[in-house]
């Protein structure tokens, strides 16, 4: 598993910060892309920020009250390493199984 | 990125008759359509879960297109017309009354086709190949005329698929097929501007799949696919057409893939959110409900049951999905043919033996 | 030599190039008990490793192939901006250009008649077909076109074009994305048919492929993408070569040593596993299955020699019949549906060569005749390593007469 963490956007001309207010996932949660992710303040408006990513979050940063600086670290998502192609799935090593054994021994003449 | 541009009033780009003009939905029709919608957009979001749960492999969401996708499905009369879709059409096949665990057994991996009857419920097999059945629509349509049945009797094909899919050769064999022997088709285009992660400006030359119906002398509307009231119209525009014995008709419903491709898709890798929010235009559902409240056809209440009654099916719809076992592998032999070969009768005993019963 | 796969893969237009690769066919002759004997040149000192999946291998050798080759193109279907959607083609359009890695329309049948155009036009192209069953829209082309456009121009418009195609199944996707068409393939006059069972393989298969001035379909296991494994570079050698792909085939400035040395890593197949009893064959994704098969069976006391066959056409019927010679019984698996499969030619072969010493007629253990499955039924479908075994006791049991 890698980890991709994505930092807080320049929400608006000239605004280097703004306060978090509510986070609306928690780490641990499976959230999709464009999903209501927190919800921040700044000077000028609150807004609420739509996950960049589908993924796993990892950690989020910032409590309640707390304020980010734009270019800061804001959420961290779970990656896997072997992401799937399009379709389908990452097929599982696994170890090999079987059931039936071979009896006859080869007469090598 | 350019915007994705989605017109905002019907606007006829083809040549030629178009026959008698549709009806609009009666408020009765708009309730059900909203109903229609919001249980197919909470089964789609759902579907998404589901795949992140484990349940299902893999699903291809289809947000954003439930106007397009409803108000077509909603029109067609299941009483003679066949319906042939790509493997995007869940609100389709929803609208259709389409078994829904039948539906979504494809998603699962348990039989690519899906498990529903197409021959009762109108509805071919699920179409894994872009274009795969467009000429698929034209046999049948030209079928109807060949049938011997009265008019009034003969059915209407649509052929679903989409900008990415108009790419495809097939595509314009079939209207030209379509064309020439005036066979009763809708070419039902969902133009949802991305065809995995290549834009339909980088697509389809033109930016229209509508505008090359004049080239095949058929008449074409080029719709907003996100006002379910635009798309139910044009549906019943283009069958009436087809059914006056006109030929075949080209709807391109205008709508955008909110989603991934697929559920292992990562579209930040093609398009910003912020290209997104531009270019999604009106979220249908939004639009369908402030029509509903502006025409004092609907309230809280009517929408909060409508989700509430979504998420019942949802709840049904899962537990069919989650019991669905695997098929019984003798299934692989038994459909390859109506009569079956000596060669594949022998392979299918040799499994038996060797994987069934070690 | 007449029965080389070497000649056959050196089909030239002219005589003076032709004669050229006879020089560089008769090194690789002296070389190829070495392509069978020796399957892992890991041991050799002096050369670098790394350890890379097959997704990584392949992203690399395409982009030393553009790196080197000027000429050479990728397209296909969402190749550029997103990097394809297995990844194999990720930063290549960022690196060198949207006119050199590009995104097409959605259009197998245009992909394929394109880069025809392309390659008459003198440029290497390296299509995408985005998945195996995709390649139906496109066998016109493939089949009346690609194929065939050397020998209707009387070899003056070659046809170097490296066909990609994510193939066979494992991963339980959708329908028409787990085909195995090599027999289709090989059964075409014109084309030459390759698949790679390992990151190593597909690095130096594919750089090796996209440096032949013949139209290579390029089967890539897609579900052994992830899996990692040691690849092996031959530095001072695979790059030389790959700079020295010309239009007309054969490599002029490609020093005659060091092309053999190439060519002879890189042709034919290639003994994964020494054994002594039986002789498995496979390509792709079943060379793993078939190696963990001849484990098990070592724990029944039979030794099991493991063959990748590489090239899917031209077959190396060379390397076959040493391998099959010496163990005297083989079994050829394979996913693909049985009749009319590639088994039966390779079965066909090791009887015309080792007919006077083969214990028991040449067992295949393949997919069934009947359309590559839905997700929940691929394992039934796939040869399992039971099913593996059960072919391997066949063949041990036969007596003759």
């Amino acid at each position: 598993m890698a980890e991709i963490s994505f930092p807080l956007p320049d929400l608006g001309e000239g605004l280097i910060e703004a306060t978090v207010l509510e986070w609306l996932v928690a780490p641990g949660d499976q959230v999709e892309r464009n999903q209501p992710m927190v919800e921040v303040e700044t000077t000028k408006s609150a807004v609420e920020l739509p996950s960049p990513q589908a993924g796993k979050v990892v950690r989020i940063h910032g409590e309640p009250g707390g304020t980010i600086a734009v270019g800061e670290p804001l959420i961290v998502f779970e990656v896997p390493d072997n992401t799937a192609g399009i379709v389908g799935t990452v097929p599982a090593e696994e170890a090999p199984r079987r059931r039936v054994r071979l009896s006859a021994l080869p007469e090598d003449d | 990125m350019t915007a994705h541009s989605v017109p905002h009033s019907d606007g006829e780009t083809g040549a030629g008759e178009t026959g008698p003009s549709g009806k609009e939905p009666t408020g009765k029709e708009l309730r059900a359509l909203y109903q229609l919608m919001v249980a197919v957009r909470h089964l789609d979001t759902s579907a998404v879960a589901w795949q992140r749960q484990g349940l299902i492999p893999g699903y291809a969401p289809e947000l954003g297109q439930e106007a397009a996708q409803v108000g077509s499905g909603y029109a067609v009369d299941l009483s003679r017309d066949f319906v042939f879709p790509t493997y995007r059409e869940m609100g389709v096949a929803r609208a259709m009354g389409v078994d829904m665990v039948g539906y979504m057994s494809t998603h699962k991996a348990s039989w690519h086709g899906g498990l529903y009857d197409p021959v009762k419920s109108r509805l071919a097999p699920i179409q894994a190949v872009v274009a795969g059945s467009v000429l698929h629509a034209v046999g049948w349509a030209h079928g109807q005329k060949l049938s011997g049945l009265p008019a009034e009797k003969q059915g209407v094909a649509v052929s679903y698929f989409g900008d990415g899919a108009s790419s495809q050769g097939d595509v314009h064999e079939a209207m030209n097929f379509a064309a020439v022997m005036k066979a009763p088709v809708v070419f039902f285009t969902q133009n949802n501007g991305w065809a995995i992660s290549v834009p339909t400006e980088r697509q389809v030359a033109g930016g229209s799949v509508a505008a090359r119906a004049a080239g095949y002398g058929i008449p074409a509307l080029q719709i907003d696919g996100n006002d379910v009231v635009a798309v139910v119209r044009a549906m019943r525009t283009a069958l009436a057409h087809c059914r006056a014995g006109y030929g075949p008709m080209v709807i391109e419903a205008m709508t955008y893939r909110r989603g991934p491709h697929s559920t292992s898709d990562d579209p930040g890798r093609y398009r910003t959110l912020d290209s997104e929010s531009a270019d999604a235009g009106t979220d249908p559902i939004l639009m369908l409900r402030d029509r509903l409240l502006a025409e004092g056809l609907a309230d809280e209440a009517f929408f909060a049951a409508a989700l509430e009654s979504a998420k019942v099916e949802e709840e049904q719809v899962r537990a069919g999905v989650g019991a669905l076992a695997a098929r019984p592998g003798s299934e692989m032999f038994d459909f390859v043919f109506q009569e079956s070969t000596p060669a594949l009768t022998g392979q299918a005993r040799r499994w038996r033996e060797e994987s069934e019963h070690v | 030599m007449s029965n080389s796969p070497i000649d056959q893969m050196d089909v030239h237009s002219s005589d003076l190039e032709a004669a050229q690769h006879n020089v560089d066919a008769a090194g690789d002759g002296a070389g190829a008990e070495g392509i069978n004997q020796s399957p892992e040149i890991a041991a050799q000192p002096g050369h670098r490793t790394e350890i890379m999946s097959m997704q990584q291998a392949l992203n690399l050798a395409l982009r030393e192939i553009l790196g080197s080759d000027p000429k050479a193109l990728v397209l296909g279907e969402d190749v550029g901006v997103l990097g394809g959607v297995f990844r194999i083609t990720d930063g290549l359009q960022n690196e060198f250009g949207a006119e050199r890695v590009f995104d097409t329309p959605l259009a197998e049948s245009g992909i394929l008649g394109m880069s025809v155009g392309l390659a008459m036009a003198g440029l290497h192209p390296i299509p995408e077909v985005q998945f195996d069953g995709f390649s139906y829209p496109a066998v016109n082309q493939i089949v009346c076109q690609l194929a065939r456009m050397n020998y209707r121009s009387r070899g003056t418009l070659p046809m170097p074009v490296t066909l990609r195609v994510p193939s066979f199944g494992g991963i339980r996707a959708p329908e028409l994305h787990g085909e195995s068409l090599e027999s289709l393939f090989a059964h075409v006059p014109g084309l030459k048919v390759v698949s790679p069972s390992s990151p190593h393989e597909a690095y130096h298969l594919l750089k090796y492929a996209a440096s032949r001035p013949d139209p290579v379909v390029f089967m890539e296991p897609k579900s052994r993408y992830w899996q990692k494994g040691e690849v092996v570079f031959d530095d001072g050698i695979s790059g030389s070569n790959g700079g020295s792909r010309s239009h007309g085939g054969a490599s002029a400035s490609t020093a005659v040593s060091s092309g053999a040395t190439v060519a002879s890593a890189n042709l034919g197949s290639k003994v994964v596993r020494t054994g002594k009893h039986l002789t498995l064959i496979a390509w792709g994704a079943m060379v793993s299955r078939c190696l963990q098969v001849a484990e098990l069976a070592a724990e029944d006391g039979i030794d099991i020699e493991v063959l990748d066959l590489r090239w899917l056409k031209p077959i190396d019927a060379e390397g076959l019949a040493a391998s099959v010679g010496k163990t005297r019984r083989a079994v050829v698996v394979h996913e693909g549906p049985l009749t009319a499969g590639l088994g039966a030619e390779v079965a066909a072969l090791a009887t015309e060569h080792c007919f006077g010493s083969l214990k028991a007629p040449v067992e295949r253990v393949t997919g069934f005749d009947v359309p590559y499955p839905s997700g929940d039924l691929e394992d039934e479908y796939i040869p399992n390593i039971d099913r593996i075994l059960f072919g391997i006791q066949r063949v041990l049991e036969y007596r003759r007469g």
